[in-house]
């Protein structure tokens, strides 16, 4: 037996066991803490990596639980699977990299940053759980093990939100997201409860195969739309997300945009791969389209008024959820005519998805760059700060290649992303480009603002004796840096080897029930 | 090619780019180095000019604040802004409510 076929359940193991362990790690002392901290997180991301390169040449992996062999999916007599099985494909195993790279960074940033404060054995545990949660959603091919997964990070989002329990806002913001959340999780498992009611199976492949166009069908589609688009920051049901992002300690905020990713990424596998009878080319399309475009720009007209610096992320984020909406809605737009698909759907799939990895690695940049200035100057009052890149300059310097890239400014990757999404938009309607480009504009505009106020002018007198982060902490802000500077220097490689991977394994409908189902 | 990228409607290298800033970098610290050098340093000539004024030796004083910038636009888009403002009341009961009715919009939406 080789160990390299059960990567898929080291996957979701290495996390889970580590948030078990921590309560009795952590009791051994600061260094043993650390040290399993970091290991952990690492050996998650090397299975992470590989994983993601397993899936290169287009190979679906399929890992079935507790069965008598983990690649059978199907026991003989079975017409449909019925244990816990993972399906990974070339779109899962993307976000798989981008949730193990953020996560990664994050552990990296918080080993110094959370050493002011106690709570350490609940902080590691929540976020290993958090880990555990997200990469279980990218790698699921059940949709029940989704809901679950969706609730184990869901669950311990809400504790890290609120891990500064004495603080009033922490609180309030895990208890409008516990609240609302609540709410959305009921109606995506009677969604699912309604598909199980009707076809007596939960795995996404067997559904998809088995699926019509039914009124019970297009009910649990629209709830689980509208559920996972709130998961993913989608205007007007983003409310959650600037309380939650400015509360939580940084270095979860840069996993907490990979778990809102890891939704985005149950909203398209939903739309392409178990629905596309009911979603290739109207509807549902256009409601992305519109959900994306009133994301991008009201989004960022909330963030350019912002003077509090994670609080104007926060509503950056959900204005670059809205570029993924609208790319993965143009695509659905082309989903089932070739013409459409060559013309523009594939191009608008692979800018969204470009856009997904730019996203998750900058954004997580940006929050960590936050964290730091946080760290050093005890404020997230951008009124307050001021003249800091003479004292910070190494976070000054990652903070300007972030906040280029964020902005689409050539020759960064948020630049050939954006554009991407522009040209294929522009097929759809003129208008739709135009309000993307203002966005990007203001998104530019906002954070000249961020840099001006924080890092430039005169130094301040308060200020003075501020000096540049601990390594930890700069550590965690290089590595998002180098993979956007990979990302903006090899775009070519990244294209052939993960976008357009990712985005032919989306049209592959047929493909992804194959894998599970066989020939049948 | 690592570095480059075709979309079906362009091309993308970005390697043109950074030789499009370098050699732009050039001309500009070319005419930079154009300037005048000889003005007296630890002078006046040396000072900022600050409209006039003496400068304070804190730069809180002096430093535009984050929630000055672009108050043109804030004042010129204000209607929008509050009604915005009053989207995000920040009361848990009306985001409940705002995420129950776009459940049934885009419901109604998918099935008819």
């Amino acid at each position: 037996m080789n160990w390299h076929d059960h990567l898929p359940a080291f996957l979701v193991m290495i996390p889970l066991l580590g948030a078990f362990l921590t309560p009795f790690v952590a009791s051994w002392g600061k260094l043993v803490r650390n040290v399993f901290f970091v290991l952990f997180m690492a050996l998650t991301l090397v299975v992470g990596i590989s994983l993601c390169t397993a899936t290169f040449d287009g190979r679906v992996l399929v890992y079935v639980m507790g069965g008598e062999s983990f690649s059978l999916t199907l026991p003989s007599g079975m017409s449909y699977p019925i244990r816990i099985l993972f399906e990974i494909d070339g779109f899962g195993s993307l976000l798989i990299l981008c949730i193990s790279i953020a996560a990664f960074a994050g552990a990296l940033f918080s080993i110094n940053y959370m050493d002011r404060f106690s709570g350490w054995k609940r902080f590691m545990s929540l976020y290993f759980l958090m880990t555990a949660g997200a990469l279980g959603m990218s790698a699921t091919g059940d949709l029940f093990n989704f809901f679950v997964f969706v609730e184990i990070s869901s669950i311990a989002s809400f504790g890290l939100i609120a891990f500064w329990r004495d603080k009033p806002e922490s609180l309030e913001a895990s208890f409008k997201y516990m609240l609302i959340s609540q709410v959305a999780a009921m109606l995506l498992l009677l969604a699912i409860g309604s598909l199980y009611g009707k076809y007596n199976a939960l795995n996404m492949g067997a559904l998809a195969s088995m699926l019509r166009a039914g009124t019970l069908e297009r009910i649990s589609l629209a709830l689980i739309v509208s559920v996972l688009a709130f998961k993913c920051g989608a205007f007007p049901m983003h409310t959650w997300m600037p309380d939650a992002y400015a509360e939580t300690p940084s270095g979860v905020t840069c996993l907490l945009v990979t778990v809102s990713q890891a939704s985005f990424y149950g909203l398209i596998r939903v739309c392409y791969s178990i629905f596309p009878a009911l979603t290739q080319g109207g509807t549902v399309g256009w409601i992305l389209i519109v959900l994306g475009c009133m994301s991008m720009f009201f989004g960022v007209l909330m963030a350019v008024v912002q003077h509090e610096i994670k609080r104007l992320m926060g509503y950056h984020s959900i204005s670059q959820v809205g570029y993924m909406l609208l790319a993965l809605g143009v695509g659905l737009l082309a989903l089932g005519n070739r013409n459409d698909i060559a013309a523009y759907g594939l191009t608008a799939m692979k800018g969204g998805l470009f856009h997904v990895m730019n996203y998750s690695f900058y954004k997580g940049l940006l929050f960590l760059c936050a964290g730091a200035l946080y760290y050093a100057t005890g404020t997230r009052d951008l009124d307050k700060m001021g003249g800091l890149a003479r004292n910070m300059p190494w976070t000054a310097g990652m903070f300007v290649i972030a906040a280029a890239a964020i902005s689409g400014l050539p020759p960064f990757n948020g630049f050939v992303s954006k554009w991407m999404i522009y040209e294929s938009s522009f097929v759809v309607h003129p208008l739709l480009p135009a309000l993307a480009m203002i966005t990007s504009v203001l998104t530019l505009a906002s954070f000249v603002k961020v840099f001006q106020a924080a890092f430039l002018g005169p130094a301040k007198e308060k200020f003075v004796a501020v000096r540049e982060v601990p390594y930890g902490m700069l550590a965690g802000m290089a590595i998002l840096t180098v993979m956007t500077l990979l990302l903006t220097l090899f775009p070519g490689w990244f294209m052939g080897n993960l976008f357009e991977n990712a985005a032919r394994a989306l049209l592959d409908h047929q493909g992804y029930i194959r894998a599970v189902m066989g020939g049948i | 090619m690592w570095n480059q990228l075709d979309t079906g409607f362009g091309h993308w290298n970005v390697f043109v780019w950074l030789c499009f800033f370098f050699i732009v970098s050039g001309f500009v610290l070319w005419i930079r180095s154009l300037g005048r050098m000889d003005y007296k340093r630890s002078t006046d000539q040396d000072e900022i000019y600050w409209s006039g004024n003496e400068v304070p030796d804190d730069g809180a004083k002096i430093s535009v604040p984050a929630s000055s910038s672009y108050w043109g636009f804030r004042v010129a888009m204000e209607p929008l802004y509050a009604l915005l403002n009053r989207f995000h009341s920040g009361n848990a009961s009306d985001y409940a409510g705002y995420f129950v009715v776009t459940v049934a919009l885009i419901g109604l939406l998918v099935l008819f």
